[in-house]
């Protein structure tokens, strides 16, 4: 498979980037690491006039953890959020995320930024994010401003993001204590795979043990979008946290989803999964913030 | 068996440098000075009639130098079996399956071909699209190929014995069904070519396939060639799997663009094309009736099989025979009935692939043993052990077994997997489950009717005298035959390996009917071996006239000319040598045994160039039924298998955890290379039971041409393996040796279903066993325990089995 002509901007800084994106608008597309964008090219399936390479630009290259805040640059590769540390230690959802997307030769490409704006159904980033409650930052010549990621994804392969924006910043609180979270993904192998379902779940006890005072499940491959379990939320607010609630709130999170028969699978049975994996991801969520 | 210099050790392989260092070159790496493009244009649509082409505008683009399509090509008519030639290069009245070829492009480069692909106009009229078996066969259906009524391609009623008497005195007469999907052999070298037609009229053909021999027939047929002006050479190739064993449409089609031009012509399949050329695993469609006495006696077995083929025959006529034939052994089958068919539908051709005919006939029969024996009360060994051939026996279907290492490959497994701690005693979840294989080495006949031998094989040994070159036709594909073949013709001079040099995939070197039916260990190296001890007695012929010693007190030992009696004086021969050879820092010490650098030296003064020459032709006469010839083999391998597996109850992920692998290769040649065909194998194996099934939508589009959605295994899904090499000292092989390229996939599938069994107490009819069909059948389970409370605990699970018991 050829790649179409193209033209390509490598900018060095923000600034610069948008100031190429504010001239061409959605006739540019921004590249990363290129593993989702360059294959669609391939296929046809996109065709951009012009590339904007943000890859060599410094300030989105930096991991930011304090202690309030984690903040990524968008073009953190995959493989360093799977193998961060710091990272695993305050935010360990978003690191199985990074764990089970891809092989180890994609994980070395791809980007947080990329696998967010690519806005894939079933991607592995979205759901743990979502879940920690992350914002994403939108910049562009004339300003900035800050989306949270539950109102970034419009459609597949469709988010907020304007085509003369660059996405410079993920925010994502440090959880308070008491908190944890558990993210699965369930797929046909192993590794390089596009996942069934998968499920990140979220949650904050008053104390050691419980009651739940906030909870954010987030399932991915069952809507045009990834989206947040409501109703199985609702069940968990202000109760004591056991496998008999994660049941139940399991049970509700498939009146949540709404997915489709593919060839992937069948809808019966990815709503089978939304309920299995959200209870075991709550199971892991309520596992880590005992320890928290 | 004999004590051995170099073979039946671990021996690194001789073309592991080159493919570490990147310096091996593929196809795709050769680039010939004014080699032009080519690219195929392929059918959108899987069943139409062709109402008009128009290659004009095409023709006119600036860079394209050459248009053609079936006018130019000729309808000559090719396919692998001529009693079933039944495509064309370019399809002229109608197309058959989606991606079926209609024309090719050469261009100044590939960007200008696919442009003028895409200037071809088509005007098809399109025609009901058969999917599926029952759809080609219905009534009234349309025909894919005029005077194939109904759709069947190939028939088979074969009854060997009487299964019908045999069942009369039987205790339990068992039925089940069983049904795999369309696998893609997924090699990770899209099949390729360089088509090369000089101004002296000679076809040079680089191909990435598994059989010169085969592609130079095909290529000289189609194009209307003096064969002997068609050399087909294969570069490094990156596997195959059985596919590449044909022609396929690039290589004609890459020679065509070549005459018409003048020019190389290079032309790769992308990898969606390998999906709809391939023609890799059929789906079958097996129903077995099998009949066993209460002490596990099996008596008989009645067998169906429909296949599903796909627009043309490709193999199809050898599958459908192979997944007859195949259940001949590993076990004593006095009676055995057998009814196949294979049906044209709209999909692409499928063909052969690793254990061709064989795997789903062997899973699903296996499966179904597993069954009697617990219905019989009896250890899965036990039955097994009690029904096993011999070394002696002849199969029902006349299949001669010359050695059988199964009660050594038996004892391997249970032993070397604790069976006997782990059977029924698992927690719920976990489970154990083992099978057999059984597999030809080497087809006993070439797929066209001819006397020819298989095999041809020189040694030429260096005038110098410092190694030997070996010249074959043989494909090495990445299964290590080029090693293989060097540690044989080492060991028959009786030099170290790295005095030999491996020159193969060429057809100026001889004849060889290629890498399939896992034939090269035994075939070729049976040419081998007569060719390295055909120079090695040339060179001890002029040693015995130049020293006075009689040859048979002569023996050439890692690289030593070793005397039995008396040693000669051997000092003129070393003058003459050390005389040609002033200034040369190695010549040999006074005190120097002779070695066989001074020895072939000699012999090459004396006679002039050295070659060494063998060949083979498998002695198989084959039995006297019709197609009884598919089967015949000069020697079978035989192998089982144990896994290990836990189920995941709530999402039905199956994590396969531990295979212990026992397969009798009658003598490994290079250990090394025998342990990765079993584990390669059981890789394999492994997508087909769990993960792998091409797709197609409802009007016969492909939907998972690609290796993110078609779906093998990664290194993630591996277990832990044990591998243990039984050697049976075949009598029919070299030194030995007989296959494990194909026979050790045979095991795994119904290994792995009977440890689903054992976990959750599922049978599974239907492969792959994904997460949603294995959930799917644990929820029925479960509902039917419910359901059949008070019923007999035995009687559980009947989806797709029946029983009648006579009593």
């Amino acid at each position: 498979m050829l790649l179409p002509k193209f033209d390509f901007d490598e900018p060095a800084t923000v600034s610069e980037a948008c100031e190429i994106l504010a001239e061409f608008g959605a006739k540019a597309k921004v590249i990363a690491g290129g593993t989702d964008l360059t294959v669609n090219m391939k296929k046809k399936l996109l065709s951009p006039e012009r590339l904007v390479s943000i890859a060599r630009v410094p300030e989105l290259q930096r991991v930011d953890a304090s202690s309030t805040m984690l903040k990524l640059g968008p073009c953190v590769t995959i493989a360093n959020i799977a193998e961060s540390g710091e990272i695993g230690k305050r935010w360990g959802a978003i690191c199985a995320g990074a764990k089970a997307l891809g092989s180890p030769l994609v994980r070395n490409r791809a980007t947080v930024g990329g696998n967010l704006g690519s806005a894939r159904p079933a991607g592995d980033m979205p759901p743990s994010l979502m879940a920690y409650g992350a914002r994403v930052v939108l910049t562009k010549k004339s300003g900035q401003r800050v989306v949270f990621l539950d109102n970034f994804f419009r459609g597949p392969g469709l988010t907020e993001i304007a085509p003369e924006e660059i996405m410079t910043e993920i925010q994502v609180d440090a959880p308070p204590p008491h908190a944890g979270a558990g993210y699965i993904n369930l797929g046909l192998r192993s590794s390089c795979d596009c996942n069934i379902v998968n499920v990140a779940s979220y949650l904050v006890l008053e104390g050691p043990g419980g009651p739940i005072k906030e909870a954010r499940i987030v399932m991915g491959c069952v809507g045009p979008t990834q989206r947040r379990a409501v109703s199985a939320e609702k069940a968990l607010i202000g109760k004591k946290p056991c496998e008999a609630l994660f049941t139940r709130a399991g049970e509700a999170a498939m009146t949540d989803s709404t997915p489709i028969d593919d060839f992937r699978g069948s809808a019966a049975y990815k709503k089978e999964m939304v309920k299995v994996l959200t209870r075991r991801t709550l199971a892991a969520a309520f596992e880590e913030a005992l320890k928290s | 068996m004999g004590n051995f210099e170099v073979i039946n050790s671990r021996a690194s392989r001789i073309d592991s440098p080159a493919k570490a260092t990147g310096s091996a070159l593929y196809v795709d790496d050769i680039k010939m000075p004014g080699m032009l493009y080519g690219a195929m244009l392929q059918s959108p649509v899987a069943h139409a009639r062709i109402k008009s082409i128009d290659v004009s505008a095409a023709a006119r683009l600036p860079g394209v130098k050459a248009v053609v399509t079936a006018k130019e090509a000729g309808l000559v008519k090719f396919g692998v079996s001529p009693a079933r030639y039944d495509e064309t290069l370019f399809c002229h009245d109608k197309v058959r399956h989606h991606g079926d070829n209609v024309a090719a492009v050469a261009a100044v480069d590939l960007e200008t071909a696919m442009h003028a692909l895409s200037l071809i106009q088509v005007d098809y009229e399109e025609l009901p699209v058969l999917i599926t078996i029952e759809e080609a066969t219905a009534e009234g259906a349309p025909l894919v190929h005029d005077g194939y009524p109904r759709n069947i391609c190939a028939e088979i009623h074969q009854e060997f014995g009487n299964v019908k008497e045999a069942f009369k005195e039987c205790d339990l007469i068992k039925t089940t069904t069983f049904v795999n999907k369309r696998q893609d052999a997924a090699f990770i070298e899209p099949q390729g070519c360089i088509a090369h037609f000089d101004i002296f009229g000679n076809l040079t053909l680089y191909s990435s396939t598994q059989s010169v021999h085969y592609v130079q027939r095909t290529v000289a047929m189609v194009l209307g060639l003096p064969i002997g002006k068609v050399r087909v050479v294969k570069p490094y190739v990156g596997a195959g799997f059985g596919p590449k064993a044909a022609a396929n449409h690039l290589e004609p089609a890459a020679c065509l663009l070549s005459m018409k031009t003048g020019k190389p012509v290079k032309m790769n399949f992308e990898r969606e094309q390998v999906f709809m050329h391939s023609r890799g695993r059929h789906q079958f469609f097996h129903k077995f009736t099998t009949g066993v006495k209460k002490d596990g006696t099996i008596m008989g077995l009645d067998h169906e099989c429909y296949l599903n083929g796909g627009a043309y025959t490709s193999f199809g006529i050898g599958t459908v025979y192979y997944a007859g034939s195949l259940l001949g052994g590993p076990y004593k089958l006095r009676n055995m009935k057998y009814d196949g068919y294979r049906v044209y539908t709209n999909l692409p051709a499928c063909g052969a692939q690793r254990g061709h005919g064989g795997v789903a006939a062997r899973a699903g029969w296996e499966q179904q043993l597993d069954m009697i024996a617990e219905e019989l009360g009896m250890d899965p060994f036990d039955l097994r052990q009690k029904n096993m051939l011999v070394a002696g026996d002849v199969t029902c279907n006349g299949l001669k077994i010359s050695s059988f290492g199964m009660p050594e490959c038996l004892e391997a497994v249970r032993s070397g997997s604790d069976w006997k701690s782990k059977k029924g005693k698992l927690p719920r979840g976990k489970g154990i489950g083992m099978a057999c294989g059984f597999f030809e080495s080497g087809a006993g006949y070439p797929s066209y009717p001819s006397d020819t031998y298989h095999d041809t094989v020189l040694v030429k040994l260096a005038e110098d005298g410092g190694s030997a070159l070996v010249l074959s036709a043989s494909a090495e594909i990445g299964q290590g035959s080029d090693t293989a073949l060097a540690m044989i013709v080492a060991e028959g001079l009786g030099i170290p390996l790295e005095m030999v040099r491996v020159q193969s995939g060429d057809t100026d070197f001889g004849v060889d009917l290629g890498a399939h039916s896992s034939r090269q260990t035994l075939m070729t190296g049976h040419a081998a071996k007569e060719a390295a001890e055909d120079a090695r007695r040339q060179v001890i012929e002029v040693l015995s006239e130049e020293l006075k010693t009689s040859a048979q007190d002569m023996d050439i030992k890692n690289g030593v000319v070793k005397f039995k009696m008396e040693k000669p004086d051997f000092t003129p021969l070393r003058t003459r040598y050390i005389k040609e050879h002033r200034g040369w820092l190695d010549n040999p010490a006074t005190d120097d045994e002779l070695s066989f650098r001074e020895a072939s030296r000699i012999a090459f003064l004396s006679r002039g160039t050295i070659v060494g020459k063998g060949k083979y032709k498998p002695p198989v006469p084959g039995g006297s039924s019709k197609g009884a010839t598919v089967g015949t083999s000069p020697a079978y391998g035989c192998s089982a298998q144990v896994v290990e597996l836990s189920v995941d109850e709530e999402t039905g992920k199956i994590t396969i955890e531990q295979m212990t692998d026992a397969h009798d290769c009658g003598l490994a040649i290079n250990r090394t290379s025998v342990e990765a065909q079993m584990q390669g194998s059981f890789s394999m194996g492994l997508g087909e039971a769990l993960f792998e099934e091409v797709k197609f939508d409802s009007k016969g589009r492909l939907i998972n041409g690609d290796l993110a959605e078609y779906k093998i295994p990664s290194c993630l899904d591996m277990p832990k393996i044990k591998s243990i090499i039984v050697e049976s000292n075949e009598p029919n092989g070299p030194y030995g040796a007989k296959e494990v390229g194909e026979g050790a996939i045979m095991p795994t599938i119904p290994a792995i279903l009977n440890a689903v069994y054992d976990a959750v107490g599922v049978r599974i009819y239907e492969l792959p066993m994904t997460p949603e069909r294995i959930c799917t059948a644990i929820k029925e389970y479960k509902e039917k325990r419910i359901d059949a409370e008070y019923e007999d605990q035995s009687k559980r699970n009947r989806a797709g089995s029946s029983i009648r018991l006579y009593d």
